[in-house]
């Protein structure tokens, strides 16, 4: 089965500054993949590009299909939520309902019924009449009732408060996920997302700088506590972050000699946020 | 078909000043019967008076509903990139050639339509009020079948003339609308401004000035000739026949061959893809 989208020498540049340069990736079906990365580091780029909604150069598959000639095609069988509180202010909740309804061959008018249950909507209210939370619910059931191939976040919880977030995360497993399910989400609140996901991608500085099903994760990096008195030893397994906390210095291995490091302190695995500011922060350290 | 129908659908919830224009028009118009003067001007036949009263309620009708239509055009594909909702309407299976096309088709052919369905209404209810407060013969001349049909064939030859005729000015509306980043009403009238000016400075001369103008004012001369069988001279009591016959001054063959209404379409064409294109490529502010 080829992979969902198809990425070779992906490329955005915005005149001088190139937000993407020479990207490859592959997302198989079936996959929850993070799209993780610094503010300006691509993230929104290359989703845009995915989403047809900007041009690019360099190879790009979606689908089967090239999205920048055929977006309208794409989104028979992908959809997408890009940026918070895009629905417009002045279509109300069942018209909107009838529009996508209308619109789409995928839809399932039932189910974006039942999920609107749930949430304090009613049909009669106008967008703008909504809190930014239920915005978002609104827009979410709306999506989650396409029997899409793909789903496309784009930061969907930006600027919600803790409680929204929430919901709309539980919303998301409890209502639409499943083994059938190809989802890309690209979002700041790394922790929120890290139990969701299958795969995770960091981005910086237009590239990919990591790319890995999150079982490999526990295989390929390795984090231990070093107390003061064994730092020479630990460095000279050669970590690539150190990070000092409460007295001791954490570092990070990749393809690590578990046995070796066993000696130096207590071993765990990152966790995606550490990791995170690990893989990231390596440049300026 | 059925997505241009729910598109369509789509443009009436948003911009319900589509009909509550004309018919806040129509109110006023029923209002000024009922509780304005009657003056039944003696001198004057009332099929002469009847027939000038169609005509310049449809006048004002169709004057209002070029400039409504202009600033549609002008904000249908700003505003939704403003409040981002744009990105609503791209996840859906919608081509940007048909979003461009129907709010087109919304400028050129369902308001002008809208607006004369409610100047009919308008009329058949001001000239009877009209008619039952004069007592007098008012209302007959006004349910002349012959004066009534002639201001429909007026309604439709000038819409279907109007779309073809303005199709320039709606493709460079559409244009700027899809690619401006701001101030939209400003883009639409400085870089004609500017180029005329420059023009005028440089070479002297006023070609864009005249074509312009001539675009915006000019389509009567094309689209019409004087009824040959109706001499506006004349008097007394041949005013009441000196009524040209709208089946005598529409010409279509003239409009149909003129080679400004040829030049004018292929422009608008071009204007109009280049509108899509930009659309296309083109999704934020």
């Amino acid at each position: 089965m080829p992979p969902l989208i198809e990425a070779k020498g992906l490329t955005k540049r915005y005149g001088p500054r190139v937000a993407l340069d020479h990207v490859d990736f592959q997302v198989e079906a079936g996959r929850i993949v993070g799209l993780i990365g610094p503010n300006g580091a691509g993230k929104t780029s290359a989703l845009r590009a995915i989403l047809g909604l900007a041009s690019y150069e360099g190879q790009l598959l979606v689908l089967g299909r090239e999205p920048s000639s055929q977006r309208a095609q794409l989104m028979r069988d992908a959809s997408f939520i890009a940026d918070v509180a895009v629905l417009p202010g002045w279509l109300r909740v069942d018209r909107a309902i009838d529009f996508v309804a209308g619109i789409h061959p995928r839809f399932r008018r039932d189910r974006a019924i039942a999920l609107l249950a749930k949430t304090q909507v009613t049909g009669g209210q106008k967008i703008r009449e909504l809190s930014k939370g239920m915005k978002t619910q609104v827009h979410l059931a709306l999506t989650m009732a396409i029997d899409a191939r793909l789903l496309v976040l784009d930061e969907p919880t930006l600027g919600l408060d803790i409680l929204a977030r929430s919901a709309f995360y539980d919303a998301l497993v409890n209502d639409y996920m499943d083994e059938t399910r190809t989802i890309l989400i690209t979002t700041h609140q790394v922790e929120e997302v890290e139990n969701l996901l299958t795969d995770v991608m960091f981005i910086d500085r237009g590239r990919i700088v990591l790319n890995s099903p999150l079982e490999d994760i526990a295989a390929r990096y390795a984090a231990v506590g070093v107390s003061p008195d064994a730092l020479e030893a630990a460095r000279a397994e050669r970590p690539f972050f150190e990070r000092r906390m409460l007295g001791k210095t954490v570092c990070y291995y990749e393809n690590p000699d578990l046995d070796k490091l066993g000696a130096l302190g207590e071993t765990h695995t990152p966790s995606v946020a550490d990791l995170f500011v690990a893989k990231l922060s390596r440049g300026d350290a | 078909m059925k997505t241009y129908r729910w598109l369509l659908r789509r443009e009436l919830w948003e911009n319900r000043a589509i009909w509550l224009i004309p018919v806040v028009i129509a109110v006023a118009l029923v209002f000024a019967a009922l509780f304005g003067r009657v003056d039944v001007m003696e001198d004057v036949p009332s099929r002469t008076f009847g027939g000038m009263l169609l005509l310049l309620v449809g006048i004002l009708y169709f004057l209002v509903f070029g400039v409504y239509s202009s600033w549609y055009l002008l904000d249908c594909l700003y505003s939704d990139r403003r409040d981002k909702s744009v990105l609503f309407w791209k996840s859906l299976p919608i081509s940007d050639s048909a979003t461009v096309l129907s709010k087109l088709a919304m400028a050129l052919l369902v308001i002008p339509v809208v607006y004369f369905v409610v100047s009919d209404v308008s009329v058949l209810l001001t000239a009877f009020i009209v008619s039952v407060r004069a007592h007098s013969i008012l209302g007959g001349a006004l349910w002349s079948p012959d004066l009534w049909l002639q201001l429909q064939v007026l309604w439709i030859y000038l819409i279907v003339v109007s779309a073809i005729w303005f199709l320039p000015l709606a493709g460079y509306l559409l244009l700027i609308s899809a690619s401006a980043r701001r101030a939209v009403m400003l883009w639409s009238i400085l870089p004609p401004l500017a180029l005329g000016l420059i023009e005028r400075w440089f070479f002297g001369t006023h070609v864009i000035f005249r074509e312009v103008s001539v675009r915006l004012a000019g389509f009567p001369a094309v689209a019409f000739r004087p009824d040959p069988n109706a001499p506006w001279t004349g008097g007394g009591e041949d005013l009441g026949r000196a009524l040209p016959s709208v089946w005598n001054m529409i010409d279509l063959q003239g409009f149909f061959s003129s080679p400004q209404t040829l030049v004018g379409v292929a422009v608008g064409a071009g204007l109009i893809f280049c509108a899509i294109q930009v659309r296309s490529r083109r999704a934020e502010i």
